[in-house]
């Protein structure tokens, strides 16, 4: 069973909310105010999803836990009272999971609820690809510094240059990128 | 209508059949649009806009978010004194309760334009914590005026410094919570440059939480945080409401910081690129105003309503001005108090402060691998439009699209070698 926090400071306001959840099967975990201890409730709690209020000064004390857990985001559904239909479809291509307006009747939550989630996955696996490129990215560069840096210092020649990299990498068991990375910073303090 | 269907449609014959002509303005838009991302404006076609009288803001009326700091002035000041008016554009400031809605809102397009975390924008370039947006810095808003506090339990346990809380938390065996105000942000660069500095690990030494600036007073009294970094007033207001002092402003960080910058999308300067230079007009001439020191009591009564700042009168005004005290006994006047022109140097959009930040989202790990720093800062800051901006008011341009600081621990950053710097420090994630 999914665990669900749901965040606003007006908790009466989200009553019907935490019903329509409780009823289509998810498990409220909390229900809290604009607060304080949400940095310690995440943590202890542990949630699935939150819910919260767009307009919520606490939005920026979720950013942070997510950031911080960058390995481990969780999907962030928001609501809002007073959005129309065409800055909710503007925040959803921001990439925002979810936004609910005012109360939803029960039987479309849960779809609500999973487009939220499949949005957070695709998200969250583009992230990791847009990562991986940029670290091949990155890689490469440093190797082409390295080999600049090795043709300098021994006077050879760039296939000579590389080999020699690629033995190093070798018989060290690290990758190109990482050793390229070592000598680039060996030769700034050394040079 | 913007300039480049202006000039294009000049040019296109009545002849010309729609799809033809559609081709044509879809590509040259594209390719201008590219261009003005680039900062750079094709000479002939900016020289007869110009003289076609076609620069003519693109959108007459925009909304400027803020979150309620001292430093949110200049966009209160441009829209409610009238400096607006003056550029062709009618400014709607818009409160925002969070950074997480300025940078949402700003994406989408719900704010045209921010007040906004000078780390923020760049770190929504980079796609960290959310998704990539390409970014746009118009100007710098302020140097320096932001601060660090620490609750008075602290002071009964001898903390004056850094020093003396390096001491404290070698010899006492508790967890210590500290918060800023957004991950990539400012104050949490300025807290964990801080801490560092002090021989303290942001990142294993201690907690760190965020909070929203208005309610950090009301977070350490309920003692949920040993100290926090944040904008003015809310440290002036800690002393005010006896719960905190302040144990270092950040210009004993590093003298006149980069601190908020006018932020907005790539997207937006590329489509509007006479209101933005614009609305650097009506700000910069807002900063100027502001920086007036017999304006400023002026514009601290404007800045404290309800609408705005919401705090009292007294509390922004003395550090407005310079007027220190720390709360526990040290009064000065500080020359380096929070800055929003000096002829412009503050303003100008300098490369080097915005590839800072990055080089500081690498040192504590938001950033996995070294950017290429140089390239997103020219990316985002818009030299080019700021100048045009500035030329304008007759307001001087520096030449050097870098400049050189000694920060607190003596090292100097001139934006020269950053993954050098980045990789430079002992204390880091």
């Amino acid at each position: 069973m999914l665990k669900v926090m749901i965040v606003d400071n007006d908790l009466e306001r989200t009553k019907p909310l935490k019903q329509s959840l409780l009823d289509t099967g998810y498990d409220v975990i909390a229900h809290l105010k604009d607060t304080v201890n949400l940095d310690d409730a995440c943590c202890e709690l542990q949630p699935d999803i939150v819910i919260i209020d767009t307009d919520s000064p606490s939005r920026d004390t979720l950013e942070n836990i997510c950031v911080m857990t960058m390995n481990d985001p969780r999907p962030i559904m928001m609501f809002t009272h007073d959005g129309d239909k065409e800055q909710i479809k503007l925040a959803t291509q921001a990439g925002v999971c979810a936004y609910v307006v005012g109360s939803i009747p029960n039987e479309r939550l849960q779809p609500v609820i999973d487009a939220a989630i499949a949005r957070f996955e695709e998200f969250k696996n583009l992230r990791v690809a847009l990562n991986e490129a940029n670290t091949k990215l990155s890689e490469r560069k440093l190797v082409e510094r390295a080999k600049g840096l090795i043709m300098k210092q021994r006077k050879i020649d760039e296939d000579e240059a590389y080999n020699l990299l690629r033995s190093m990498a070798m018989q060290k068991h690290m990758r190109i990128g990482a050793l390229s990375k070592q000598i680039i910073e060996a030769a700034e303090l050394l040079l | 209508m913007n300039t480049n269907d202006t000039a294009l449609n000049l040019e296109v014959k009545p002849t010309v059949d729609n799809s033809r002509r559609d081709f044509f303005r879809t590509t040259m838009a594209g390719a201008f649009g590219a261009a003005a991302v680039m900062g750079i404006v094709p000479k002939g076609i900016s020289t007869n806009a110009y003289a076609a009288g076609s620069d003519a803001p693109e959108i007459t009326e925009v909304k400027i978010g803020f979150i309620p700091l001292t430093d949110c002035a200049p966009i209160v000041v441009a829209a409610e004194m009238g400096f607006d008016k003056k550029y062709g554009i009618k400014i709607t400031p818009s409160k925002e309760a969070s950074w997480a809605a300025i940078r949402d809102k700003t994406v989408n397009g719900e704010l045209h334009a921010a007040h906004v975390l000078y780390g923020l924008v760049y770190g929504v370039q980079l796609g960290i914590g959310g998704q990539q947006k390409d970014m746009a810095v118009l100007m710098t808003l302020n140097h320096n005026g932001q601060g660090i506090t620490l609750a008075n339990q602290l002071k009964d346990k001898g903390v004056k410094d850094g020093h003396s809380l390096k001491r404290l938390l070698d010899n006492e065996n508790r967890d210590y919570t500290f918060a800023q105000t957004f991950p990539t942000g400012t104050h949490a660069m300025w807290l964990n440059y801080w801490l560092a500095a002090n021989g303290i690990n942001p990142i294993k030494d201690v907690k760190t939480i965020v909070v929203p600036p208005p309610q950090m007073v009301a977070n350490m009294r309920i003692g949920n945080m040993d100290g926090y970094c944040v904008g003015e007033p809310w440290n002036a207001r800690a002393i005010y409401d006896k719960v905190g002092y302040t144990v270092a402003t950040s210009q004993d960080i590093w003298v006149d910081h980069p601190e908020k910058v006018l932020g907005t999308t790539a997207e937006f300067v590329a489509k509007n690129p006479n209101t933005s230079r614009a609305m650097i007009m009506a700000i910069l001439d807002a900063c100027r105003y502001i920086e007036a020191t017999e304006n400023r009591a002026k514009v601290a009564k404007l800045i404290s309503g309800k609408a705005y700042v919401n705090a009292p009168e007294e509390v922004i005004a003395g550090r407005f001005v310079g007027d220190y005290d720390n709360g526990i006994g040290k009064k000065w006047k500080d020359p380096n108090f929070m800055k929003f022109f000096e002829d412009g140097k503050v303003n100008f959009p300098y490369l080097s402060d915005g590839m800072w930040f990055l080089t500081q989202h690498k040192r504590w790990g938001l950033l996995k691998s070294d950017p290429d720093y140089l390239a997103v800062a020219k990316k985002i800051n818009q030299v080019q439009l700021y100048t045009e901006a500035a030329t304008q008011l007759g307001i001087s341009v520096p030449k050097d699209v870098m400049r050189s600081s000694k920060l607190m621990d003596g090292v100097v950053w001139d934006g020269k070698n950053p993954a050098a710097y980045a990789a430079s420090f002992k204390i880091k994630a």
